[in-house]
């Protein structure tokens, strides 16, 4: 809790603090200098996915972010003198949009393809070989074991991302648990997640193996829902009888706010734990975890516990934090918007950005860039994304991040000073549905290496 | 041997489901052993609820395809936008004058002119329709934030109304006489036009609909705890009151649908002309003021199931794919039995919760159950539970 209070600075939301749109905050990265003069010469950032379908409220904010990076570069004379230019496409989250999007991008920009972001585990997949084939980079900010290491989790491709294994991150929050035998006793892991790719990661028996070495029973059989269910009171249920008294879950938005506004009709809150992949961490959590209030008068996912691999937005601390916060607020972005896509997308094109610099200064010209250059580039880098968001570093053969931290979603008290203890001293702000608390995120642990389980 | 077949066909073939079922409730009754009542009551009472949903979402496809044989792809969009309206009206503190007028004037004209857009320059129309825009806008936006349930209860209606009169008007009318596929096809079209103008118009970021919980005050309709038969179930079953409103609303809307569509010249002529658009215009029926009618009532239904679905979940662009889970209920129910609709909506409910209790990690309630009941159901009864049967000369 000490630690808590200590981390725990604020936020955040440009409704709250409008002081920090006043002071032009330089940009915070430590970018290589360059060697080469690519004036005249245009940089594209190149990526596609869905942006209208069922995970569209997570990538839209992408689009936002890599919009105001692209203007708040060339507004400065751009990356070397290039301007930036965003090519994207809207896949509705459909495969064969996703192939015919690929293809359009390679027949239409040639050689000039040499790094594409992608968005979602699935694209991933579907086009790692393709990737390898052509010879493009492919930077994502979390990526199934498949889609980065192969079938046999083992072969390395050419997709890299920024957050750890969802396997790996599900095995360091086990980690923690049996460090923290206290607020965790005899714990026992229930799954109660999505049933795409995204929501079976960590439900591996590799995973069941890592989390019994150190102490943590997990249930075999997990529980699923999908995101349009009303109840699910019967997953739930099944989970607490199969002995669960830590629900895990990977998914985000309506998600996690139904598990634990199940957990509140049942009476469960105090003796049913609720944990997630990173993705819970999430503002959109924050906000929809308000239709059910807790019995102390909180939102219902107060003291979910979560996977926190880069800085988050409550950590104003860091120059990366107040850099992405005032161009949020400069930009008029919504409160909504205010989620890990926005800020990790910024650390995305802060990443392109030095990846190309350092290229074209080993080869010296843009036209001389290779996606094998790229690589090469990639796997020598050990950067620390806007002076410190997150790190980026694939060393060895490996093509995810490899720390963590475990952090808990909290909801700021009225002075700002740290979490509320209900709604008497529990801060409003104005929200896209009126009054509401204002979700925080206090990181639990420092980073600290998560364990390796892809097999 | 091929001769007693023939002869005893239909009672080989029952005598085959009999057993069936028999295996079936013998598998089932084996998983459920195990498990406390107090799971079983619960699950029956989340079945039934959930169902209620279904219920109500699958009333409005049926309502369209009872009038005008058209299965209605776009419903689920509709769903979306209602709630998406209702929203916009329910989190603003103060509505825009001229926002709620454009809307109240746009409503109001397609209403005047459902029969022709000359009847808007008769002085008793012109009137009419600045009365309703006066009135409307005024409910919209009269008073403050303490007023924001009949703003938005307002606001929802008439977009849904305007919404609905919309797609008939620019969509459907135009194929009055043409084959249904084409009509059903165009719905499809419409569900991908309604996804776009909701993308535009609100995004895509999920949006909380506090219609059941305000934060300053902690008031929200807690569940039921069903506390007094605890010890008879050996355990705690809850109904979550939420889920209650919807099922009330979906009996009313029900009850009120089956009297419409029995008692009312407009019903009756609904049903004539889904049995023969061309017959019943050249009876002197008013083909298209009924199909306005039609598309402005189940776009309304469509609104009440946004809001309750956004108000248990969040409101997001995935409101839409509820529909999609309701058509089995549908063609359970019978395609065009308001009764049917109901009870197949609970059916569904009832098999997908129950599924999901025996076995969840297979997803045997959403993947599986719903359409083995479903396949059963339609072998035995191929137009539904309470479908009309249809005998067509081919």
């Amino acid at each position: 809790m000490k630690r808590l209070c200590t981390l725990l600075v604020l936020l955040l939301l440009a409704s709250a603090l409008p002081s920090l749109a006043q002071e032009m905050i330089d940009y915070p990265s430590d970018l290589t200098a360059c060697e080469v003069d690519l004036s005249g010469e245009t940089l594209r950032i190149f990526h596609f996915g869905d942006l209208s379908g069922p995970y569209a409220f997570i990538t839209q904010p992408v689009v936002s972010a890599l919009t105001d990076a692209v203007n708040y570069w060339n507004d400065r004379g751009g990356v070397c003198g290039a301007q930036l230019e965003q090519v994207y496409e809207d896949t509705g989250g459909s495969r064969e949009a996703a192939q015919s999007a690929y293809d359009r991008f390679t027949g239409n920009y040639g050689d000039e393809l040499d790094l594409l972001l992608l968005y979602s585990s699935d694209d991933g997949e579907l086009l790692r070989e393709q990737l390898a084939a052509d010879e493009i980079v492919s930077f994502i900010s979390a990526g199934s074991i498949e889609s980065l290491y192969g079938e046999d989790g083992q072969t390395p491709g050419w997709l890299y991302a920024s957050n750890p294994l969802y396997i790996n991150q599900f095995g360091s929050f086990c980690q923690f648990v049996a460090a923290s035998p206290e607020a965790f006793p005899d714990p026992v892991i229930g799954f109660v997640t999505w049933p795409n790719a995204f929501g079976r990661a960590g439900t591996e028996p590799a995973a069941r193996e890592h989390c019994a070495s150190v102490g943590v029973n997990v249930l075999e059989e997990p529980q699923f829902f999908l995101p349009t269910d009303t109840d699910i009171l019967t997953q739930v249920q099944n989970a607490i009888d199969g002995g669960a008294n830590i629900i895990y879950t990977n998914t985000i938005a309506s998600g996690p706010p139904l598990i634990a506004g199940t957990l509140v009709d049942l009476g469960m809150e105090d003796d049913v734990k609720l944990a997630g992949v990173n993705w819970v961490m999430d503002t959109s959590v924050g906000i929809l975890g308000q239709r059910v209030l807790k019995s102390n008068g909180l939102p219902s996912v107060d003291g979910m516990f979560g996977s926190m691999p880069f800085l988050w937005w409550t950590e104003t601390s860091s120059p990366a934090v107040q850099f992405i916060t005032q161009q949020h607020s400069l930009n008029e972005r919504s409160l909504a918007e205010q989620n890990i896509a926005y800020l990790l997308s910024w650390g995305l094109a802060d990443s392109v950005i030095e990846t190309y610099i350092q290229t074209a200064n080993r080869v010296g010209s843009l036209g001389a860039v290779t996606g094998a250059e790229i690589r090469t580039t990639v796997e020598s880098m050990d950067y620390q994304v806007l002076g410190g968001l997150l790190r980026f570093h694939f060393a060895k053969g490996m093509r995810d991040a490899t720390e963590n931290r475990i952090a808990v979603l909290k909801f700021a008290n009225a002075t700002m000073t740290g979490p509320a203890s209900g709604p008497a001293d529990a801060l409003f702000v104005d929200g896209p549905s009126g009054k509401m608390f204002l979700p925080i995120v206090v990181s639990l642990t420092d980073f600290m290496p998560v364990p390796q389980l892809r097999g | 041997m091929t001769e007693f077949f023939h002869k005893n066909k239909q009672q080989l073939i029952w005598s085959l489901y009999a057993l069936g079922a028999i295996v079936l409730v013998l598998l089932i009754g084996d998983q459920l052993a195990g498990k406390k009542a107090a799971r079983i009551v619960q699950t029956l009472i989340s079945g039934v609820l959930v169902g209620g949903v279904y219920g109500l979402v699958a009333l409005g496809i049926v309502v369209i395809n009872k009038a005008s044989g058209v299965f209605n792809f776009a419903h689920g969009w509709m769903m979306v936008v209602g709630g998406m309206v209702f929203w916009s009206f329910f989190s603003v503190s103060e509505i825009s004058l001229v926002g709620a007028g454009l809307l109240a004037t746009a409503t109001m004209l397609m209403m005047m002119s459902t029969v022709s857009w000359r009847d808007l320059r008769t002085p008793r129309n012109i009137r009419i329709t600045v009365a309703g825009i006066v009135i409307l806008t005024l409910l919209m936006t009269i008073g403050g934030a303490e007023w924001r349930w009949l703003h938005a209860l307002t606001g929802t209606f008439a977009g849904a109304i305007l919404t609905g009169l919309a797609v008939e008007r620019f969509t459907i009318r135009p194929l009055i006489g043409q084959p249904l596929f084409t009509a059903v096809l165009m719905t499809l079209a419409v569900a991908e036009v309604l996804h776009g103008v909701t993308q535009i118009v609100w995004g895509t970021v999920e949006l909380n609909l506090p219609v059941f919980v305000d934060p300053q005050t902690n008031s929200r309709f807690r569940p039921i705890r069903l506390d007094a038969f605890k010890e008879a179930l050996d355990g705690i079953a809850i109904v979550r009151v939420e889920l209650v409103i919807a099922f009330v609303l979906a009996i009313l809307a029900f009850i009120g649908f089956l009297l419409f569509f029995r008692y009312t010249s407009v019903g009756l002529a609904m049903r004539a002309t889904s049995e023969d658009q061309q017959l019943a215009q050249s009876v002197g029926l008013r083909v298209r003021v009924i199909l306005a009618i039609t598309w402005a009532v189940a776009a309304f239904l469509a609104s009440i199931a946004g809001v309750l679905q956004g108000g248990a979940v969040g409101l997001s662009l995935n409101i839409s794919f509820v529909a999609l889970r309701v058509f089995p209920a549908v063609l359970l129910g019978g395609l065009e039995s308001i009764s049917g609709a109901l009870v197949g909506g609970i059916i569904i409910g009832i098999v997908e919760q129950f599924g999901t209790l025996i076995n969840s990690s297979e997803q045997m309630g959403t993947n599986l159950a719903p359409y083995v009941v479903l396949m059963v159901v339609l072998v035995i009864r191929p137009d539904g539970l309470f479908g009309e049967k249809r005998i067509e000369r081919i």
